[in-house]
């Protein structure tokens, strides 16, 4: 089994190597210098293998110090009950959660499919004894903290010691349970895919856990060390039972299918984000379309996805009426909220870039625009003609701008609204500004999405991608928009900046974009 | 007309895929490209098909000693993983690629005399893209490419996804389109290639280099395309 895990270990190094120097292959610039034989280099070999450790002994503590600070530690203030008693009580039912969500075994990931599937490797001697390496990094890597936060809120050092096993007991006894599950109905279940009960008895943990308190109820010392001496008792015959199981080959069969593993990397697999726009596609007799052309192939396209277009902005609209609506009901009976809300109003425009930012649907129809028509499309010459390029960029971007006028045109009536409602303003000009500002805003977010698109398309004919300066593009619009969270300007000044700035932008970009597009739009090489 | 190929150039990195492609693909025939895996077929089409830039040379049409650029319209390429935009309908899709080719297609015929002429049934005329399996898809792909009539069609290993009842359709199909059409084929498989090309073009090391068949029988023909192709 150790040689099994070894030869595992090492797999897993070795790609976890390659997948590095692949994105120092993948940054610009730098990947015009670097030859494919990268790969075999020496000396990036060592550098790699030395982060790949790094990462692999820092992985074992980050995650667990943050889970610590942030769902344990920093909720202890929102109570006033004994901090020590707090700090056993989220953690025991936490560790419940824990354990029915993450129990490594379960989980499809891309070394164990490759590993099992793809290299044959013995399933029983390389689930186990990666199981067992998880639980031993789990007790390590909990060990520092609770010690050290235990110490903090006080609590008793042979808890501090024990709380580490105690999580390894609960994953065992979910894991027991898994097989003892599979064995009875041969369903293996997949950690990625909970059921509901799954989530039922994790809905049901977390109001344990942040409730309970709330009235008063918390567990104390002994009733943790009954649950404690419960836990390890199950946990052993757990382990017994894990141990001796057989069968691990056909239960990962199960688990390990294409599908499961490759929806682990949702930001990097393309296939799944292609199988997730499939998804998008529906047919329904009364999606026709009498135009011609390229707005015929369009307005198919649109109402083909109306799942993601106009049903997600009518959505959209209708939550955004109801906010509007709470803050006015809530502007009418309070004036203390009256006073606040006109206040913001006039300093906080910028933070609406941010809202509008993330309410934009250009940037996931563009995504679907590629994954279910242009991948296919761009092989055929004739689609790559200027003609046709830009007959069909001119519909998708009235398409977009029209779509996402819709909820941008609520929230600047909205404003302006609240605004009025909120006191008023000495400058009339405001009420203008608010409106205008923000369709500015929500048309600038469809220009430049769409353009980005297409000066920038970043995928091959395999739907990988090939250009991160795209990614780049998209991160800097993402850091951009939400630095402006934290900046306060007066709205009139502001709000025509952001005016003239969209108008300027969006006219740039269309006359660079209808330069260009004809020659970049095109599937990558 | 002729579809000429001078001193093309593509290299990936250092390593040299097509080293100097010389060559002339006359109307009327259909040539069949033979190469080893990873000799440079895909990449010779991508380059033909302008999917990738060349690092040298020229390629072009001669048409009556007049030589001009191939454009857009004069290629079609049907690729081995076939690509249809799958929120459409075969119906639908075949409407666009008439539409958009509107002045170009000489005697057009009607869609269904289209689907009729490629064999594709009555139910499944109507059916999402996304739903028809990789052979019907190939067909589509096919199907679209030709209906414009493009002067030079590139068929990338088309046949391998089709059943032998279809596979022989697509044969008689392309028999009978090729006088109008430089049609270059790619295959793997040299009973096929023998079977359908007029002409046998082998891409090995980098370069192109016809197989002359004169006064060979079958036997002898293959022992010399193999021969060719092993030289290294």
């Amino acid at each position: 089994m150790i040689e099994t895990f070894i030869t595992s270990f090492k797999l897993k190094n070795t790609y976890r190597i390659n997948s590095i120097i692949y994105s120092i292959k993948q940054l610009p610039i730098i990947k015009k210098i670097l030859p494919n034989s990268l790969y075999k280099n020496k000396g990036l070999k060592i550098f790699a293998n030395i982060i790949s450790i790094l990462y692999e002994i820092l992985s074992i503590f980050i995650g667990k110090i943050i889970y610590i600070v942030a769902m344990i530690f920093m909720a202890l203030s929102w109570y006033k009950t004994n901090q020590s008693d707090m700090f056993i009580h989220l953690f025991t039912f936490l560790t419940l959660c824990g354990g029915v969500l993450n129990t490594y075994m379960l989980n499809p990931t891309k070394d164990k499919y490759y590993a099992i599937v793809l290299m044959n490797i013995n399933a029983r001697e390389y689930g186990l004894s990666n199981y067992y390496y998880q639980l031993l990094k789990l007790i390590i890597g909990f060990l520092p903290f609770t010690i050290l936060f235990g110490m903090i809120t006080e609590v008793p050092l042979w808890i501090q010691i024990v709380l580490p096993f105690f999580v390894v007991a609960i994953k065992l006894i979910v894991m027991n349970y898994s097989i003892y599950y599979f064995k009875k109905t041969n369903k293996a279940s997949n950690e990625n895919l909970p059921t509901k009960f799954v989530w039922g008895f994790v809905g049901v943990c977390l109001l344990l856990a942040y409730g309970l308190p709330a009235i008063n109820i918390v567990l104390n010392k002994n009733i943790f060390l009954v649950i404690f001496i419960i836990s390890i008792i199950i946990g052993i015959y757990s382990l017994i039972k894990i141990h001796n199981f057989k069968d691990y080959k056909k239960m990962y069969k199960q688990i390990l299918t294409e599908n499961n593993v490759y929806m682990q990397e949702k930001n990097t697999g393309t296939q799944a984000i292609k199988n997730v726009s499939l998804k998008q596609i529906e047919l329904n007799e009364n999606y026709t379309s009498n135009k011609s052309g390229f707005a015929y192939f369009h307005d198919l396209f649109v109402k083909r996805h109306s799942k993601i277009l106009t049903k997600a902005v009518k959505k959209q609209s209708i939550v955004i009426l109801f906010i509007f609506i709470a803050l006015i009901i809530g502007i009418l009976i309070n004036n203390g909220l009256k006073d606040r809300i006109n206040k913001i109003l006039m300093v906080y425009l910028p933070y609406f870039v941010f809202i509008m930012y993330c309410i934009n649907r250009s940037s996931s129809v563009t995504q679907a625009m590629f994954m279910n028509c242009d991948y296919s499309m761009l092989t055929y010459r004739i689609y790559r003609t200027p003609k046709v390029i830009l007959g069909i960029f001119k519909e998708r971007l009235k398409t977009l701008i029209v779509i996402n006028l819709l909820p941008a045109t609520l929230i600047g009536l909205g404003l302006a609204l609240l605004l009025y409602l909120s006191g008023g303003t000495n400058n009339s000009l405001n009420y203008a500004i608010l409106i205008i500002s923000i369709i500015a805003m929500s048309v600038f977010f469809s220009v430049h999405y769409l353009v980005m698109y297409y000066l920038l398309q970043p995928y091959n004919v395999s739907t990988e991608m090939k250009s991160s300066t795209y990614t780049v593009v998209q991160g800097i619009t993402y850091f951009v928009c939400w630095y402006m969270i934290q900046i306060q300007l007066p709205t009139f000044s502001f709000g025509i900046a952001t005016i003239v700035f969209c108008i300027l932008y969006s006219l740039i970009s269309l006359f660079v974009a209808y330069k260009y597009a004809p020659k970049t739009f095109k599937l990558r090489a | 007309m002729k579809l000429v190929v001078k001193n093309l150039k593509k290299s990936f990195e250092k390593k040299e895929v097509l080293k100097d492609i010389n060559f002339e693909f006359e109307k009327g025939k259909i040539y069949g490209l033979l190469g080893r895996n990873g000799a440079g077929k895909t990449t010779f089409f991508n380059c033909l098909n302008e999917d990738i830039e060349i690092d040298a040379g020229e390629f072009y049409i001669e048409d009556n000693n007049n030589k001009r650029k191939m454009e857009a319209e004069d290629i079609g390429y049907v690729l081995s993983t076939p690509n249809v935009p799958e929120f459409l309908t075969a119906r639908e899709f075949l409407k666009f690629f008439i539409d958009i080719n509107k002045n170009r297609i000489k005697n057009e015929k009607t869609i269904d005399e289209y689907f009729g002429f490629m064999k594709i049934e009555q139910e499944d005329r109507d059916k999402l893209l996304k739903d028809y399996s990789h052979g019907m898809k190939n067909k589509m792909q096919m199907l679209v490419n030709i209906i414009a009539s493009p002067n030079v069609l590139l068929l990338d290993e088309p046949l391998t996804s089709f059943d032998v009842v279809v596979a022989e359709e697509m044969k008689q199909m392309l028999r009978e389109i090729k006088k109008d059409h430089i049609i270059i084929f790619s295959t793997h498989i040299m009973e096929l290639a023998l079977d359908l090309c007029d002409e046998i073009v082998i891409l090995n090391k980098g370069m192109l280099e016809e197989i002359d068949k004169n006064n060979l029988d079958n036997q002898h023909l293959k022992n010399k395309i193999i021969e060719a192709l092993k030289e290294e």
